[in-house]
């Protein structure tokens, strides 16, 4: 599974992407195994797409997908 | 009026002479005069859109001259307003076109009584918080008229449109309203991220400006510039909530009523500032305190509020969304505190 972080995850995670061998997943089980693995990644509000596609935390993330973790930005 | 002005931009097929004649006639709001008001008001002044409002409550700061590009050095040593300074520069670029510059603070009240008195074909966003978006989210959705969304921070940004009747809205992608998002005072920005959320934005709008409304973007587009990531997100399949309050089937429009408008109130005597900002949800205190930490206040707490100690400043945070920040007797200043911490 591909995982692309965006905005400060990147520099939480010392890396802008990375490979996980993971899956088949549910999106919440797969944050809690996130946050799990990388305790310093701040994931409250992160939203995910899987192939570029927002989904629910039931969606089942399969382990050839591409997930981005996309922070909310503000700044203007 | 030169003949020539428009000659490269009527040559682009599908604008054409009928789709700059489109634009002479239409009406853009642009809520904000920072780093994307800028850009994308020089960019639709260029381009001949007929009429541009631009709102801001701020005023130009020796910060704002690495990105904001329609403001000069004299800008910042004359402190003037933002919205002041843009129109000035926008007349300079076109005077051709109509500006209205507003310096307000784009309140829910400010939005809707602007928008009850002019018709307004589009609103762009280029505010610096989550809290005006969520207000410029219900107008639109209110008044049919679509919004597009931008943000950026660092190398990162986002673009996205919100055309009521076709797209789901900002509750429908962002159910709760985010806190600590990221933002250019905190993360930095650099420019080249301003100018890439505004060739979107300003695309988009002349494709809806100018008859060509097929064209519009259906997607959450996301890039880092930095790490030479892109996603272009569909938002078809989380989709539409019937319930939300402001596109579904019983709208309410949740941030438009007066009750849920933040309010400042200066204390007498004291150098301190009440705001009170009710919030749809209560507060996630343990959230607030773990993003003010990262930011290096000083953060303490108990079960009722929350304390952040940022140099002279002292904010101390209910969970029903009031705050008394200690330190200043300017509302803005506290204002500016509130959305850096819990917004
Ligand atoms: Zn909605």
């Amino acid at each position: 599974m591909k995982i692309l972080c965006f905005a400060h995850l990147s520099e939480q995670l010392g890396a802008s992407s990375m490979e996980l061998e993971l899956g088949p997943i549910s999106v919440a089980d797969f944050m809690a195994e996130l946050k799990n693995r990388y305790p310093a990644l701040l994931l409250d509000h992160v939203m995910i797409a899987v192939n570029e596609q927002f989904v629910e935390q039931t969606h089942v993330i399969e382990p050839n997908d591409t997930v981005a973790l996309l922070p909310p930005v503000s700044g203007g | 009026m030169s003949h020539d002005r428009y000659s490269r931009q009527q040559n682009f097929g599908p604008i054409g002479t009928a789709g700059q004649q489109e634009l002479a006639a239409k009406h853009v709001l642009i809520v904000g005069a920072g780093a994307l008001g800028s850009g994308n008001a020089e960019i639709l002044a260029r381009s001949g859109v007929g009429t541009i409002t631009i709102i801001d409550r701020d005023y130009v700061e020796w910060s704002n001259l690495q990105r904001q590009s329609l403001f000069c050095e004299q800008d910042a040593i004359d402190q003037l307003p933002k919205a002041v300074a843009a129109a000035n520069r926008i007349k300079q670029i076109n005077a051709d076109i109509t500006v209205h510059a507003h310096v307000m603070d784009c309140t829910a009240s400010d939005l809707t009584s602007l928008l009850d008195t002019s018709k307004v074909d589009l609103m762009l966003d280029a505010t610096d918080n989550f809290a005006i978006r969520y207000i410029i989210n219900d107008a639109a959705y209110q008044y049919q008229i679509p919004w597009i969304y931008g943000a950026c921070s660092g190398s990162y940004g986002v673009v996205c449109n919100f055309i009521p009747g076709q797209s789901p809205c900002l509750h429908c992608v962002m159910e709760r309203m985010p806190i600590g998002s990221a933002s250019c005072d905190r993360e930095g920005i650099i420019a080249p991220a301003v100018q890439m959320v505004v060739a979107m934005q300003s695309a988009e709008a002349l494709k809806w400006l100018s008859g060509n409304r097929t064209q519009m973007s259906d997607r959450y587009t996301v890039f880092d510039l930095w790490s030479n990531m892109h996603q272009s997100i569909r938002m078809d399949k989380t989709g539409k909530h019937e319930a939300c309050p402001t596109c579904g089937a019983q709208p309410s429009y949740p941030y438009l009523k007066s009750e849920a408008a933040m309010r400042t109130e200066v204390l007498c005597g004291r150098s301190s500032v009440w705001i009170r900002y009710p919030r749809q949800e209560p507060l996630d205190m343990n959230l607030a305190a773990s993003h003010a930490m990262q930011l290096q206040a000083e953060v303490k707490s108990n079960p009722y509020l929350l304390q952040i100690q940022e140099g002279e400043y002292r904010l101390v945070i209910f969970q029903d969304g009031r705050a008394l920040v200690h330190g200043t007797s300017d509302s803005l200043e506290a204002k500016k505190l509130y959305h850096r911490y819990l917004t």
